[in-house]
């Protein structure tokens, strides 16, 4: 009969050191509840850096700010659990999610300008995190410096007393992850880190991250909409879509072997220097969240979609161990659909250029 | 910065010279008469207008003014409210009653301010912040010189818990201080209401920062974040409102201090306008100018030494 | 979360009809179209300041007043400079309120001897209404009486003064709402003059920037640095009392926050791209000002005037309280108040309407500009 599996089983031997099931985030705005996360789950296991995509509204974020115990006031938690340690973090207290905060999870935001205080000097954000653990001033700013000096900043004897509004984009950025770092943390969490600097600065900072992984044993979860950072850095990919994770692979399975529809219109939409035919867009827009659509959520968007789409919200089926989509089309009822042609040429090209590498 | 600061006390006086210079010419040239009291004989008044070189043409009369004021600190003699006395020692005397009720005011306003603006942000669209915005609104709308009719007829007279007017001649320090009561609280109304509308704002803003859930990502409890970065953050701009309250000691309160016939400095100056006493008014509009340009020096040098953005960033 | 095997699916899954797994009729060529009409951003300002309570209890307020400011004065059938010696400091009476006993004309004497209640020529015929206390001051039998106090004073049946009259027999109402109706004109016209004085400084300042901009910018600074209270008392001794002269002296620094705004705008519009292609197309520079510029900054703009709304209302009824704005007999709040404050504890009605007024207005205008900020915040669009 039929053998249902877990998510949470590790897959290939590793140590799950965060698994989130069946997450369900809400947020009470002027229009309704708005569903932002409906049922996600995942694991990240030790020494991996699994990737979250999806377009912006997708519930990435919002998933990731749950795990960090940190949703605006106006957000609830309706259901799931968050695995870490032998605890369930939804149901931490406030005093235990501090030590966690900083000690046990690191997390980097998005834009690294307001996410430093103007005001403060940037040693001195650093040397909180460590100050709050009980280590002495004197200490606290050796460490400090030794934390700016991993980070790649030249000269950090003289830019530590210095303020934010001195450093660069990229290089304040480099202080934010030293702050994520300074906890000494096992699990970093990126939200979009490159998203608001410079190209030639985004490689610097996603190549630091791998390094700093390296080098620390961390496991890192990785929050972007761009595919092509992806590539660089996931080992593990979940592909998110209105609150849902619609599939989740290894970053080849999800690169050369993608399933679901919303996939092939993400790697559709990917520029890259090959490419001479237009661009593929994704038609139309998310759907309102507030009043998630029957069916599948992308449906509507979807060139693909089957009769079934718009009635029964698809199960994840199961590709290989690592593999999975939620989507009618590997139904075996289902017709056969192949992936747009242009994609198909595309992934082709990936592959002769990855075997080159 | 040293440089900074110089050009602007240059600019400082430049304004002080503009405000003696405007103040002397318009007000001497009212159509106005000098003197015109029957209580001075018009022996004192010959006197008088000799030293006062009254009997010069108007520019050498301006000569005489400046030159008085830059050499000798000397703003002239009072003709009309206190005929013969120094109009600086007027001045002077006045001060007392004024500072004392605006220190206590100061005293009540800063940390009531502060306290009803950081509570009505932290709870932010609660019933809490409702009634305090209410009430902001309020304060700052009403004229001061409504509430203080307002407060003089219900404390007073209807329950008369304290006098109707300052008691200067008190015969002891709580009955003075009994009858300050009133115009201390007039007085702290409006800027108790400024201090809370501006930090709610900026607190709000603050605290729903990206810096703010980073200190809660570090470990910080949401007390210690909302302390070290949202609310320190905030007093920055605060300096703004909080300020001008302390360099305004000095100058009274043109209506409050009328309606409870304090004896301070902004009763005299509508006392000197309305009596025609043209060399007091005119001292009194450059302490009034002086106050206000030291108000302003004051907030942005302390800017510059509060806000390192402007400090380090090279100043203007 | 349940995942299958695509080999293994349980019956319920395998045996969904066949007819369910045919290609759907999904046209994605297009973008949808948007389903909702565009709003243009006054329309949206609007919206959102009709949905705030508030703000359109304010407004209504506001418009109130100044219906009332027109029609009161020509209504009450008084003058407002009329005065009558003889009906002077009398209570308000309204009619109907009367019957309730409150605003009803009467008021209590005190310490009155005994015997001359009785005498018709100082207490006419029923205006004694009741003896509330019979008690001896010395060897005086005195009493303590509630008069008819219109018609101890020998007013008309028929007559009313709503709000009661002053120290000179005038009509406080008809006063109060001339008072009211000059304020106001005296705010809407210092604002305007501020608005186009700023906005012109402002532009020109900010579109030709440089050494123009250098210049004006510091004359402002100078200025700014006058203390207000200053300027103005300067202003109105230099060209006395009247409206004029209040209009002028609420003018001199109140247009230097409006022309920096102005300014400050210019300097974030006139370097974008649809700015610099008008120009290369040849758009004269008035036009450019005008057209491309200035529409940008009318939201600010408005928001600002309306805040400045209050100041000026203010503004003008403290100078008038402190004895340099409007001069008596010309009626102003501030005028009306500082009188009242003069008879504060005997009739303190004559403080209560004028105060009553001030504070509604002055609250309906900063409750409405706070809204009409509200609702221009264009990082607010969209909410509701």
């Amino acid at each position: 009969m039929s053998e249902q599996s877990s998510l949470s089983q590790p897959s290939n031997g590793q140590e799950c050191v965060l698994s989130v099931r069946d997450l369900s985030v809400s947020f009470r705005a002027y229009g309704g509840i708005v569903r932002a996360v409906r049922g996600v789950s995942f694991d990240l296991h030790r020494g991996e850096t699994l990737a979250i995509v999806g377009e912006s509204g997708s519930g990435k974020s919002v998933s990731i700010k749950s795990v960090m115990g940190i949703l605006p006031s106006n957000a609830s938690v309706d259901g799931g659990e968050i695995l870490y340690d032998g605890m369930d973090l939804t149901k931490v207290d406030e005093a235990k999610m501090h030590e966690i905060r900083g000690h046990r999870i690191g997390l980097i935001f998005q834009d690294p300008l307001s996410a430093l205080n103007p005001i403060m000097r940037v040693g001195k954000q650093i040397m909180e995190v460590l100050e709050k653990r009980g280590i002495g001033r004197k200490e606290a700013r050796e460490r400090a410096l030794s934390l700016m000096q991993d980070v790649g900043i030249p000269e950090a004897e003289k830019r530590i007393d210095q303020y934010p509004f001195q450093f660069s984009g990229g290089m304040r950025q480099r202080i934010v992850i030293a702050i994520a770092l300074a906890g000494d943390p096992e699990i970093l969490i990126c939200d979009e880190p490159t998203t608001a600097l410079d190209v030639t600065v985004q490689a610097k900072i996603l190549e630091l991250i791998n390094q700093i992984k390296e080098k620390r044993h961390l496991s890192v979860l990785f929050i972007t909409h761009d595919l092509g950072v992806v590539a660089q850095m996931a080992d593990r990919i979940a592909v998110m879509y209105a609150g849902r994770i619609v599939e989740t692979g290894t970053s080849e399975e999800i690169f050369f072997d993608p399933r679901h529809p919303y996939t092939w219109a993400l790697l559709s939409s990917m520029p890259d220097l090959e490419t001479y035919e237009r661009l593929e867009t994704i038609p139309g827009t998310p759907p309102n969240m507030i009043y998630p659509p029957k069916g599948d959520a992308f449906a509507a968007r979807n060139r693909y979609a089957l009769k079934i789409d718009f009635e029964r919200e698809p199960p994840m089926f199961r590709i290989t161990d690592t593999h999975m989509a939620a989507t009618w089309l590997l139904h075996p009822k289902a017709p056969h659909m192949e992936m747009p042609v242009s994609l198909a040429h595309r992934i082709d090209r990936m592959k002769e250029a990855a075997k080159h590498v | 910065m040293f440089k900074y600061v110089l050009g602007r006390i240059g600019a400082m006086l430049l304004t002080l010279f503009l405000v003696m210079t405007l103040s002397f010419w318009v007000i001497r040239l009212m159509p106005m008469t000098i003197f015109e009291n029957p209580e001075v004989s018009p022996e004192v008044q010959r006197r008088l207008e000799d030293r006062m070189h009254l009997h010069e043409p108007m520019i050498v009369q301006y000569y005489y003014f400046i030159e008085g004021i830059v050499t000798r600190g000397d703003f002239g003699t009072s003709v009309k409210i206190r005929p013969g006395l120094q109009v600086f020692d007027i001045i002077r005397e006045r001060i007392p009653p004024t500072m004392l009720l605006n220190f206590f005011s100061l005293l009540i306003s800063i940390p009531l301010g502060i306290i009803s603006g950081t509570i009505a942000a932290l709870k932010r669209n609660t019933w809490i912040d409702n009634v305090i915005s209410f009430l902001i609104v309020i304060f700052i709308s009403v004229p001061s010189f409504v509430f203080a009719s307002l407060m003089q007829y219900v404390f007073a007279f209807m329950w008369p818990m304290f006098p109707t007017l300052y008691n200067a001649q008190a015969p002891s320090i709580w009955e003075a201080f009994h009858s300050m009561i009133l115009p201390i609280v007039a007085l702290s109304l409006n800027p108790i209401a400024t201090i809370a509308r501006y930090l709610r704002g900026e607190l709000i803003e603050t605290l729903s920062s990206e810096y703010m859930l980073l200190a809660r990502t570090k470990g910080l409890t949401q007390q210690e974040a909302t302390w070290r970065h949202a609310f320190r953050n905030s007093l920055v701009p605060i300096a703004n409102t909080i300020i001008p309250l302390i360099t305004g000691i000095m100058g009274g309160s043109l209506v409050i201090e009328k309606i409870f016939a304090v004896p301070g400095e902004g009763g005299l100056l509508v006392d000197s306008i309305l009596g025609g006493d043209h060399f007091l008014t005119v001292a009194l509009l450059i302490f009034y100018s002086l106050i206000s340009l030291v108000t302003i020096f004051v907030v942005d040098v302390s800017y510059g030494i509060i806000d390192p953005r402007i400090r380090i960033g090279g100043g203007k | 979360m349940t995942v299958y095997d695509r080999n293994d699916l349980p019956e319920e899954l395998l045996n969904l009809p066949d007819s369910e797994f045919e290609k759907a009729e999904n046209d994605c060529s297009t973008d949808e179209r948007f389903k909702t009409e565009p709003i243009g951003f006054y329309q949206d300002a609007l919206r959102r300041l009709f949905h705030n309570r508030l703000s359109v209890i304010s407004l209504c307020a506001i418009l109130i007043i100044i219906v009332l400011s027109v029609a009161v004065p020509n209504m009450t059938g008084y003058g407002y400079t009329q005065q009558n010696v003889k009906q002077k400091n009398l209570p308000s009476k309204m009619p109907g309120l009367e019957q309730l006993g409150i605003f009803d004309g009467t008021r209590i004497l005190t310490n009155i001897k005994k015997s001359s209640i009785n005498d018709p020529k100082r207490y006419p015929e029923g205006c004694v209404l009741e003896i509330l206390r019979e008690y001896k001051a010395g060897r005086q039998e005195v009493v303590d009486v509630k008069v008819d106090y219109y018609r101890y004073c020998g007013v008309p049946e028929g007559e009313y003064h709503w709000m009661g009259t002053d120290y000179l027999g005038r009509d406080i109402m008809t006063r109060l709402f001339k008072g009211t109706r000059i304020s106001l004109l005296i705010a809407a016209l210092s604002v305007l003059t501020n608005l186009i004085i700023g906005i012109i400084y402002g532009s020109i300042a900010g579109y030709y920037g440089g050494r123009v901009d250098m210049f004006l910018t510091h004359l402002a600074e100078v200025l700014d640095g006058l203390p207000y209270i200053v300027v103005t008392i300067l202003f109105m001794l230099w060209l006395g009392s009247g409206m004029l002269s209040i209009v002028l002296a609420l003018t001199v620094t109140g247009w230097i926050g409006t022309a920096r705004l102005t300014r400050a705008q210019f300097y974030r519009y006139k370097h974008r791209e649809y700015v610099l292609a008008a120009r290369t197309l040849g758009v004269p520079d008035r036009k450019l000002i005008f057209r491309h510029i200035l529409p940008n900054t009318v939201g600010p703009l408005i928001t600002r005037a309306m805040i400045a709304v209050p100041g000026a209302i203010f503004s003008e009824s403290f100078l008038a309280y402190i004895g340099l704005g409007i001069k008596p007999p010309e009626p102003s709040i501030g005028i009306l108040l500082s009188e009242g404050q003069k008879m504060l504890l005997q009739y303190p009605n004559q403080t209560f309407f004028p105060a009553l007024l001030i504070s509604i207005q002055m609250i309906a205008f900063n409750m409405l500009s706070n809204g009409l900020r509200d609702a221009m915040d264009p990082s607010r669009r969209g909410e509701d």
